[in-house]
Parts: C-alpha cells; sequence; structure tokens
C-alpha cells in the first residue's frame, strides 16, 4: 500500500510530533506509517485524514501488489 | 491490556533486572561469599560460616527475585504512548518470542538427547533456560523494533 501522509503532512506544515499528538498517538507510529511499516487501523486512517483535511484514498492508495 | 502496569515501572525494571542479575550471577561464581569474607574477615569457627551461608541464600533470594520482578515490570509495563502500533508490536513479539522458544525446546530436547542425555540439573537449567529465553527475546524484540528500528 502507498501512502502520501509525509507529503499531506509537509503541505499542512506539520512535524510527526504535532500530527501524532493530533491523533493520539506516539511518534513511532507516524514514522512507521510513513515508512511503510505499519498499515494503520481504519480508526486512525480516518483520524488523520480528518487532521490533514484530506479524504483516505488520497492519503492511501492500494497498488497492483495488494 | 488492561493489566499493563504505569510507564514509570518499565524504567524500575530495567534498572532492577541487570542489577539482580548481576549480583545473582556473582553470588553464583562465588563472589558475593568472598566479597562477605573479605568484609567481616575469615573465620573458621561454625557460627561464622553459617551466618555467611544465610547472607549468602539471603542475598541470592533477594537478587533473583529482584531480577524477575524486573523482567515482569519490563515486560508488563505502558510505552509512554499507548497505541494500536505498540500494541500490535507487543502481540508480534509475544508470538515470536513463542515461537523462538518453541523451536529451541524442540532443538535442544532432541540435541541433548542425541548427544547426551543429562543429568537432573542439565535437565532444570535447559529448562529454565529455555523459559528466560521466551522473556529475553521478547523483551530485545519489541524494545528494539520500537526504539531502535525506527531511527534507521
Amino acid at each position: 500500500m502507498k501512502n502520501n501522509l509525509k507529503e499531506e503532512r509537509t503541505k499542512q506544515q506539520l512535524t510527526q510530533i504535532q500530527l501524532a499528538e493530533l491523533v493520539t498517538v506516539s511518534r513511532q507510529t507516524i514514522i512507521s506509517i510513513e515508512s511503510g511499516r505499519y498499515i494503520p487501523s481504519v480508526l486512525l486512517s480516518l483520524k488523520l485524514a480528518q487532521v490533514l483535511e484530506k479524504k483516505v484514498e488520497i492519503l492511501f492508495e492500494l497498488e497492483a501488489s495488494d | 491490556m488492561q493489566f499493563l502496569l504505569p510507564h514509570r515501572f518499565k524504567k524500575i525494571g530495567a534498572v532492577i533486572a541487570p542489577v539482580g542479575f548481576f549480583i545473582w550471577l556473582s553470588m553464583q561464581l562465588g563472589y558475593v561469599t568472598r566479597i562477605l569474607i573479605f568484609m567481616v574477615g575469615a573465620n573458621t569457627a561454625e557460627q561464622y560460616s553459617a551466618a555467611i551461608s544465610i547472607a549468602t541464600i539471603t542475598i541470592a533470594f533477594i537478587s533473583f527475585f529482584s531480577f524477575l520482578g524486573g523482567v515482569y515490570f519490563v515486560t508488563f509495563s505502558k510505552e509512554k504512548v499507548e497505541d494500536e502500533m505498540v500494541a500490535r508490536t507487543r502481540l508480534d513479539s509475544f508470538q515470536l518470542a513463542a515461537l523462538v522458544q518453541l523451536i529451541s525446546m524442540i532443538v535442544g530436547f532432541l540435541s541433548m538427547i542425541i548427544i547426551k542425555e543429562p543429568d537432573e540439573s542439565g535437565w532444570l537449567l535447559f529448562f529454565i533456560g529455555t523459559i528466560f529465553l521466551f522473556w529475553i527475546f521478547f523483551i530485545g524484540r519489541f524494545n528494539y523494533i520500537l526504539h531502535i528500528r525506527i531511527r534507521e
């Protein structure tokens, strides 16, 4: 799964810590999601989308291999 | 998990587990007895050797249970921020540790039988080793994923 979290976060001028605090997760979780090591739950994906004011499909995209 | 201890216990455990282990190991290697004899002076009286034995056993008991308590604190303490990724990492680490323990038990058991069947103390050491392998592997893997690999 491809994710555009880092791009969207930087567009909003948010640091990883700020985004983590806004969605009440640890900074490690944001790092893991951005690096593609961790796929977030639906709930966390929706929270991220809400905070970044984007649709979930913009933040996370399915790839051919998925 | 609802039965996790507050995060501060992790720090306490991280201190008392290694301290307890090294004191217990020193006791096993005879260093504690030597230190006690050095501190109070050598004496051949029966009462003296009994007191040294009691002191050594007490230190062994306290250090071993400090180690166990420390391992418990480190394993069952919350992270600063508990979220779904931490919970997932904890679960994955438990599963992997259980798998490693099972494989080591099978391989160890078979190799001990094939090479040479050990005596009672050998079996005891083997089972204690495999039990601790689970906890040590879990702690190592969980903390590696959360605090070290994250920086890579």
